[in-house]
């Protein structure tokens, strides 16, 4: 909302500089985002007289003119404009005048200049010809600003352009409207609040004409059969108005603020809309129909062609204004093209309602058309104005457009009745924790159009009508709060805090735990967008994949942002590959990185928190490219699946997941050329895959990309029992180390072996590794050699024979189960 | 039998090594195995009294450890400056692990959580999809109310079914409604995570970005508390110098309600810097409480909000929020 401070000072004299305004204003509400001074800036400038114009010696583009200022000799001026003439008058800055010149590098700036004696290409310039622009006064720049004859050498400009439309040095002060104060939406609304911070007299116009209106008169009528969504509709009947253009004041006024003048009738209704805050629509009267004012419902599908030439489809139910034969506006947002005011408008029918602020901002929205009018309606105007607001505007227009008023209306067929709340003074200081006076709450609120009486030890407060937010106690602290400053309440040296655990949710606890744990593996982690197109988002619903493995649909949203940021992740594996596709596509060799994120499926599950949604935190790991580079003593290496399979391991041992189970899956999915499910128990809680090569091309990868996806939220839940540390006694006995070496088949997988050995060592065997594996000249070719390195112990001294059969079992177990042979 | 041990301490301190020669010499006239000095004296030691050889032993290993340590300490010398004889490259690079990072705004959410729960407040965490019920209308945001335009939003499901509309959170404040719907009071929690907000993707806004809100709903809270906790988290994150204001605002759930601005010092602007909006903050509408069957006449309380990513913006200098976002490794590789 923009303040011209020209405006504001009818209403206030508060006596302000526009800094101590501003800031005193934020400090109340009132936010100001926006200081802009305007108009022009014709301090010093003179009216001169081109003598003569000569060519520049040294310049094709300048030229050298004498100019005549009034007293003394004509200065000698070098000018760049081409219209420049000798007999002009123009306007000159001599030396020493301060120019504010706008900038060249930001439009908005201004550039301080101090006019000097030079020398331009070799010839002295004692002064510079202006154009419009450099004054201020248009953003005209073609040439020099050329004045009438009639001007006189050596005077000030500023007397010159005193009876000149021309804009007013002024200062517009823009303030961020939230949407609990549709009061200050407009000028005398700001001036309230300004009164009320300065404790100066709050000067509202005068209207003189009177106010008796009835609900029809000899020349129209008003029938409203939508009453819940016009309670009031007054309308002023001026006749004999002449269309021209609105007074000088007035135009620079709407100019300052931002609007074109029009002309004189449409001006002063926006003009009262803006002093006042009541939007007002003028209707041709003679366009009427039957001389009659219907508001209405419309109940069916209804086109209609609003001012600005765009034909609108209206839903049922739109609120409408029509006379006997047809719609002539929208309620509430914008007026219709068959009753507006033209240049041949002899009468005009003033329009000042109150329309209900949710149906006004059902229609704006259904319509995508928020006007002024419609912005203040759904915000909630003041619903005792609108008499005030349509005299106002028909004594302007009888002052301004010479109409003469005729009649008056006032529809008003559920009567606003005064709102009440109660304040109780101690309770101000509770909720603050400042102790404000009860007379100094009572004037403040009083400053703010609130009437107070005492009544039982509280204040009863009858609410302003201008006021719709506020309806109950709290609302009146928080005006007494901003009244008396956020700065006056003050910060206690101490203050008690509940006597409760503070906990720690094991959610986050591994979340971090792992976070550090990664990073410190050499991982990245990062933080991708959860918004994709439909087809990525669609494309990554692989049921290996935790996010996806209930089945379900993805989840779109209804109002994209974009086509490729309309549908939420079903995987965060699709931001990570696109991290890898930017990094790799940089350069980057070696590419790991990790993303905790939410995947959302559009699927009823036990996890639902909200039915019909499953939202569960993944981890996603992501590892391809260099695992090694090579050193001056080390060989590069590739990654592979192992070095991320063992990186799986080591994430989950660090959170203690119970009884992990990795079970190699050879079939391709969607996603995966071959992969790993991983389990807790019977719980599939995620895959350890290797990108097909046709997600890896379709991301402008190469190379070999291995992930890994676990379900967090469900990973957490079944490590939270194990989380608590505890001290078991170790045994301080000699371990023994035996390693044994079998041939199998080479089909034989190495993991159920491991599985074998452990079944079988018993209660001595606490540690199995794999060392070698082998296959090759040494060996039978459809054979292969491991070789696995056991650890023994107990708490005692162990026996070689004891060992020695532990040993046996385990290679008996290895013969019977995977076809084994020991290797002498 | 001692003065035998000095006289040899005395003639072994006064030995010179100085080159790799008098070094070997030097062992083999006190260390060799067939005429050292020392191994002589070792070798005595079946002529000694039962009662003295622990003494005597004692004695001689004394001398062993010195002929042995001034070798030690000649060859080190001698190593250092003969460059032909060194058999090691100290210079050579180590086999450094490669390092690997957290993301910034990760770092600032530690660093916020941290801050607040030094203070006694218990982390919450909630879904990113939400219905209309926990987003915005228990929050005290009336349907068809121009309230609602100040936080764009991506709807699921739309608006006119019986459940209000399905929508993408648009603050965290719905953990809020969560966890005061499932608890009794007094609730002293923050809710990180993630949010989204419709809005055109440019430098300083993008389609969604990270939060902290808080709350403290206890019998007799005041504003007073409010701008005492967020004063010292201002300290904590900015310096304890840091000059900040409280000035109206509005937000449905809270009322009085503040934004919260610091001074940022900046020379090229003409005040010598601005005030700098850093997060949003009020007294809980007793609307809100009693959504949530909580007695608003018995119990107040505060709530704060912050974007995460806001913070780490002008805690890093990163003027552009997309960076966050693109996981460039060159920008990844400064938050090591």
């Amino acid at each position: 909302m923009k303040i011209s401070a020209n405006w504001l000072r009818d209403y206030v004299d508060h006596g302000l500089s526009i800094e101590e305004l501003s800031d005193r204003l934020t400090m109340a509400g009132l936010e100001v985002e926006d200081v802009e001074q305007i108009g022009p800036r014709l301090d010093g400038i003179i009216v001169g007289e081109v003598l003569e114009v000569n060519p520049h010696p040294n310049a094709d583009r300048l030229t050298l003119c004498s100019v005549n200022v009034g007293d003394g000799e004509p200065l000698s001026i070098v000018c760049g404009a081409s219209n420049v003439a000798a007999g002009q008058k123009v306007p000159v800055a001599t030396i020493g005048t301060i120019l504010h010149l706008p900038s060249r590098t930001d439009d908005d700036a201004l550039e301080r200049i101090e006019i000097k004696k030079s020398k331009i290409r070799g010839e002295v310039s004692h002064g510079m010809i202006c154009a419009e622009n450099e004054l201020g006064l248009s953003e005209d720049h073609t040439g020099i600003m050329v004045l009438d004859e009639g001007a006189i050498a050596g005077t000030s400009l500023e007397d010159y352009v005193s009876d000149k439309n021309v804009p007013l040095a002024d200062t517009v002060i823009d303030i961020a409207i939230t949407p609990n104060r549709p009061d200050a939406i407009s000028h005398i609304g700001v001036a309230r609040d300004v009164a009320a911070i300065t404790g100066k007299e709050l000067k509202s116009p005068s209207i003189s004409i009177s106010l008796d209106c009835k609900e029809s008169t000899a020349d129209f009528s008003v029938q409203i059969d939508a009453p819940a969504g016009c309670p009031t509709y007054a309308a002023i009947l001026v006749k004999g108005v002449e269309i021209k253009e609105s007074p000088v004041w007035m135009q620079q006024r709407l100019s300052a603020i931002g609007l074109r003048p029009r002309n004189n009738v449409v001006d002063i209704t926006n003009y009262v809309m803006y002093e006042v805050g009541q939007p007002l629509h003028a209707f041709d009267f003679e366009l009427l129909a039957g001389a009659k004012i219907i508001v209405r419902e419309t109940s069916t599908e209804t086109k209609f062609t609003t001012l600005d030439d765009v034909e609108r489809e209206l839903p049922i139910g739109t609120l409408m204004i029509a006379d006997r034969d047809r719609d002539v506006a929208i309620a509430g947002v914008m007026g219709g093209q068959n009753s507006e005011v033209t240049a041949d408008t002899k009468n005009v029918l003033i329009e000042s309602a109150y329309f209900n602020p949710a149906q006004i901002r059902r229609t704006a929205k259904a319509l995508q058309l928020q006007t002024e009018a419609s912005y203040r309606f759904e915000r909630g105007i003041d619903p005792t104005a609108q008499l005030r607001a349509a005299a106002r505007a028909a004594e302007l227009m009888a002052k301004f457009a010479g109409g003469e008023i005729d009649g008056c209306v006032n529809a008003n067929p559920a009567p606003y009745e005064p709102r009440f709340a109660t304040l109780r003074p101690e309770r101000v200081s509770h909720v603050l924790g400042l102790v404000v006076p009860e007379d100094r709450i009572q004037s403040l609120l009083t400053s703010i159009g609130f009437n107070i009486s005492s009544e039982n030890g509280a204040l009863k407060c009858e609410i302003p009508s201008f006021r719709p937010d506020v309806e109950r106690e709290i609302d009146m602290i928080e005006e007494v709060a901003r009244l008396v400053g956020y700065d006056a309440i003050p910060e206690p040296s101490r203050s008690a805090i509940p006597n409760h655990p503070v906990s720690i949710s094991p959610q986050r606890q591994l979340r971090e735990q792992v976070s550090n744990l990664l990073s410190s593996l050499g991982f990245k982690e990062v933080v991708t967008n959860s918004m994709l197109s439909r087809e990525v988002a669609e494309s990554f619903c692989d049921p290996i994949l935790p996010g996806a493995r209930f089945g379900g649909e993805v989840v779109d949203t209804l109002n994209p942002v974009s086509r490729e940021m309309a549908t939420l992740r079903p995987s965060v594996l699709p931001g990570v590959i696109r991290v890898a596709a930017h990094n790799l596509n940089r350069g980057r060799l070696s590419l790991k990185y990790f993303e905790f994120g939410n995947s959302q499926m559009r699927v009823h599950t036990e996890h639902s928190i909200l039915e019909n949604y499953t939202e569960r935190e993944c981890l996603l790991i992501l590892s391809s490219g260099q695992h090694d580079l090579p050193g001056w003593d080390t060989s590069a290496r590739v990654e592979d699946i192992f070095d991320l399979k063992g990186i799986a391991e080591v994430v989950l041992d660090s959170v203690h997941l119970p009884d992990v189970r990795f079970v190699p899956i050879y079939e391709a999915s969607k996603v995966s050329t071959h992969h790993i499910d991983i389990y807790s128990g019977h719980e599939r809680l995620g895959v350890l895959g290797q990108l097909t090569d046709s997600v890896t091309s379709a991301f402008d990868l190469r190379g070999d990309i291995f992930f890994l996806e676990v379900d967090w939220s469900s990973i957490s839940e079944f490590s939270a029992p194990f989380l608590k540390k505890h001290y078991d006694a170790f045994s301080r006995h000699p371990v023994v180390d035996r390693d044994i070496a079998v041939t199998v088949s080479r089909s034989e997988a190495v993991g159920p072996m491991v599985k074998s050995i452990r079944d079988a060592g018993g209660e001595l065997l606490v540690n199995v590794s794999v060392f070698d594996l082998y296959a090759g000249d040494q060996i039978d070719a459809s054979l292969k050699s491991v070789a696995f390195a056991m650890t023994f112990a107990a708490d005692r001294t162990l026996r070689d024979e004891e060992v020695d059969e532990e040993v046996t079992q385990i290679i008996s177990s290895l013969e019977k189960n995977h076809g084994a042979k020991l290797r002498q | 039998m001692t003065e035998v041990f000095d006289s040899l301490r005395k003639e072994i301190e006064a030995e010179s090594l100085d080159s790799a020669d008098a070094v070997d010499s030097f062992r083999i006239r006190y260390l060799s195995k067939k005429q050292g000095k020392i191994t002589d004296l070792m070798k005595g030691i079946k002529d000694v009294s039962p009662g003295e050889r622990g003494t005597y032993g004692q004695g001689v290993n004394e001398l062993k450890t010195l002929a042995n340590a001034k070798i030690k300490d000649a060859k080190t010398k001698l190593g250092s400056s003969a460059s032909d004889q060194r058999d090691i490259d100290l210079s050579l690079p180590g086999r450094a692990p490669k390092m690997g990072s957290l993301h910034p705004i990760t770092q600032t959410r530690h660093l916020i959580n941290r801050v607040f729960e030094s203070y006694g407040f218990t982390v919450e965490e909630g879904p990113e999809i939400e219905d209309d019920w926990h987003n915005f209308s228990a929050l005290n945001f009336p349907a068809d109310h121009p309230a609602r335009d100040m936080q764009d939003t991506f709807f699921i499901e739309p608006t006119d079914l019986e459940h209000g509309g399905i929508m993408l959170r648009t603050h965290t404040s719905p953990v809020q409604i969560r966890t005061m719907k499932d608890g009794e009071p007094p609730f002293r929690i923050i809710a990180p995570g993630r949010v989204y907000r419709n809005e055109s993707i440019s430098y300083k806004s993008y389609c969604l970005f990270h939060q902290v809100e808080g709350l403290f709903v206890d019998e007799g809270v005041t504003m007073a508390d409010l701008k005492q906790i967020l004063h010292a988290f201002a300290q904590t994150i900015f310096g304890d110098d840091v000059q900040m204001r409280f000035r109206p605002s509005f937000f449905p759930f809270t009322e009085p309600s503040a934004e919260v601005d610091i001074w940022w010092n900046d020379e090229s602007l003409p005040g010598g810097g601005r005030w700098l909006e850093i997060l949003g903050c009020g007294m809980v509408h007793p609307n809100v409480l009693e959504a949530v069957d909580i007695d608003s006449e018995k119990y107040t309380g505060y709530a704060f909000g912050m974007g995460i990513d806001r913070i780490a913006m002008l805690r890093y200098g990163i003027d552009d929020i997309r960076i966050l976002f693109e996981n460039d490794e060159r920008f990844l590789d400064q938050f090591a």
